[in-house]
């Protein structure tokens, strides 16, 4: 079997394998199948409403997972992006409220960009450790994630505590910084969607096709091997960290500024961990990207109407994403498996 | 005199909040010297605590829940071994996927049994009354779950069997040069796969701690950072059971001073915070001791040339 077939056979055999680890899951449990991922589908795209939800789910998402993959080009396994992306949500949340008096045109730009900043500033110090110091950067993003979630939780029941919300959170921010509705009717879809694109776009023209880019791959290639050919590895690797924790960032601004307005407790359903199996699966192709991250969200927003047409908890999701990584884990048992049947007709 | 009970209530509290880090860390020690990274021990932390839970539901015997969490951890341990030594995957997902896997298998069963997050209430492993009789400490030695003991005990045989068993020398020498150790006859891959699987163990015993020993029951999310901690221990403490077991006894004390302020009402401290204060300590830790001797092989996955294609 040729490398090229195999990039793509591989994600779609893992998908396959955990939907029908998933099917026989909800069958020893007592129920339908076929019925429960109807009802995902159903409650994904079943009507114009529920895809504008899907869509609206995705953009963090995938924001995530191009920042994942971003990290992946360069060798390294990023799985910082949740916290930096709490981080981002907090900074744009204080630009967001604190900054008064700019028109919408300079604020909610502005209010982005402080919030990637914060998502900048929050990769720092794992990518400094790991770059100067070889600390294992695993470790240190896990670590960091931690006490983001600890410094969020501070920070919405402390010093910027709303008054008068039903749940914990902060106060509204500006009018100024909200991203304007694409449309309204028959549901909010947010401008904030185009720049998706614009993400897709500067990444794929920056990785594939400029001579910066060609250097980040063959860092992530092989390191001594770059350093020998006269690459600034360092350079790349601080990039290959730091890029993305404005991308993830990025992404907690724009769940503040299109969608929630203000910062809550628990605001981010895990889009950190949604990007990881959707960067490790569609290998750094940006449609499978976007693709991916339609599906994670149809699985979760479809996950609700499942529940409750089929009785089918919706946390079977969170199985088949950790069925999904573990899969990625497998990859070496994958290729041994389908390679099989190939080397028996040799032989 | 109350200065005196305040003490006491904050070392009771310590052993307890610190009991299932240092077992837990214990597990992840045999892991991690053969070379395997445990970032599953949370994963198998929550697979321990579900389903001792979930054997005393049934059979209304809290120590067959106990052997049930230990059997959970295990087969966590056993598809640790599948994945990362026989097929030599990526251990770092590995431990990622199996964290994410535990916790969405278990909520998900839990909406199964128990329609909720929360379990029903099952028999517990809170004192070991057959101590009250001892004169003088005895009450307050009887307010520790047996499993505390356990624990206690399992950290000496720990060091006992890394430093005085040939068992001992063939974990830490699979873990800094695979290599050597097979040309000198052992089969890396038992070895590695044993010290996986006996580390799921230990974790799962972990894991049932927290569900009997110190609630009755299990809810979505109640090893929280523990397994975590466990992980961050067996490096803070650098590879030797002795001194995990003191970091582990820090964690304790951070969270138990984070539970007493919570309570009080004179010290108004921001409780979050200080919750951030073992992993702030660990990455200043580990900034320090970058050096530190850890298993060479640590995270390099040892191949079976058969499964190249």
């Amino acid at each position: 079997m040729n490398g090229k077939l195999k990039t793509i056979l591989l994600p779609v055999v893992m998908l396959v394998f955990a939907f029908v680890f998933a099917s026989v899951l909800m069958r020893l449990t007592g129920n339908n199948p076929l019925l429960a991922f109807g009802a995902m589908i159903q409650g994904a795209f079943g009507n114009p409403s529920a895809i504008i939800n899907t869509l609206n789910r995705a953009v963090p998402i995938c924001i995530c997972a191009f920042a994942v993959s971003f990290t992946r080009e360069c060798g390294i396994f990023n799985i910082g992006i949740e916290g930096q992306l709490m981080i981002g949500a907090l900074g744009s949340t204080i630009a967001g409220i604190y900054i008064t008096g700019l028109p919408l045109a300079v604020h909610l730009p502005l209010t982005l960009i402080v919030g990637m900043l914060f998502g900048m500033i929050w990769a720092a110090l794992p990518a400094a450790m790991f770059i100067e110091r070889k600390v294992n950067i695993i470790v240190l993003f896990l670590f960091m994630n931690n006490i983001a979630s600890y410094i969020l939780q501070y920070f919405i029941f402390g010093p910027m505590k709303g008054a008068g919300a039903a749940m914990p959170s902060t106060d509204l921010i500006q009018e100024s910084a909200r991203f304007p509705y694409l449309i309204t009717s028959p549901n909010k879809l947010s401008t904030a969607f185009f720049l998706v694109f614009a993400v897709a776009a500067i990444l794929y023209v920056y990785i594939h096709k400029t001579f910066g880019g060609y250097e980040l791959r063959a860092t992530g290639k092989n390191r001594v091997a770059a350093r020998y050919a006269g690459i600034p590895v360092k350079k790349y690797m601080y990039l290959s960290v730091l890029g993305p924790g404005a991308l993830a960032g990025l992404a907690g601004s724009i769940e503040i500024q299109s969608k929630y307005f203000r910062l809550i407790d628990g605001f981010s359903p895990g889009y950190g961990w949604d990007g990881i199996p959707i960067a490790l699966l569609s290998n750094g192709n940006p449609v499978a990207i976007i693709l991916g991250s339609i599906l994670f969200a149809a699985m979760h927003v479809g996950s609700s109407n499942m529940q409750m047409q089929a009785g089918v908890s919706s946390l079977i999701v969170e199985v088949i994403q950790g069925f999904l990584v573990l899969s990625v884990a497998m990859e070496r048992f994958y290729r041994y498996i389908l390679s099989r049947p190939g080397r028996k007709k040799e032989g | 005199m109350f200065e005196q009970s305040i003490i006491i209530v904050m070392l009771i509290s310590i052993v307890r909040l610190s009991t299932p880090v240092v077992i837990g860390a214990m597990g992840g020690l045999f892991s991690e010297l053969s070379g395997v990274m445990n970032l599953c021990a949370q994963g198998l932390m929550t697979l321990g605590a579900f389903f001792a839970m979930l054997g005393t539901y049934y059979t209304h015997n809290p120590w067959i829940g106990v052997l049930c969490g230990i059997a959970a951890g295990a087969l966590g341990g056993l598809l640790n071994a599948l994945i990362t030594v026989e097929f030599g995957g990526n251990q770092n997902l590995f431990g990622l996927g199996l964290n994410m896997f535990a916790g969405g298998v278990t909520a998900y069963f839990m909406r199964v049994l128990f329609k909720s997050s929360i379990s029903a209430n099952v028999e517990n492993l809170w004192n070991t009354s057959f101590l009250r009789g001892i004169p003088l400490v005895g009450p307050i030695l009887s307010e520790f779950s047996p499993l505390v003991y356990i624990g206690i005990v399992l950290v000496g045989v720990v060091a006992f069997v890394i430093y005085r068993t040939p068992f001992g020398l063939r974990v830490r020498a699979v873990g800094n040069d695979p290599r050597t150790l097979e040309t000198a006859g052992a089969n890396v891959w038992r070895l590695r796969g044993l010290c996986v699987v006996l580390c799921g163990m230990i974790i799962g015993l972990a894991g049932a701690y927290l569900s009997l020993g110190q609630m009755s029951l299990y809810m979505d999310g109640m090893v929280a950072g523990k397994g975590m901690l466990a992980f961050i221990a067996v490096k803070m403490g650098q590879y030797t059971p002795w001194r995990i077991t003191g970091m582990a006894l820090l964690f304790g004390f951070f969270d138990a001073l984070q539970m007493q302020l919570q309570m009080s009402t004179t010290i108004a401290f921001p409780t979050e915070l200080v919750q951030t204060i073992p992993y702030v300590a660990a990455i200043i830790i580990m900034f320090l001791n970058s050096k530190v001797d850890m298993p060479k092989a640590i995270a390099k996955p040892y191949t079976k040339q058969k499964y190249n294609v």
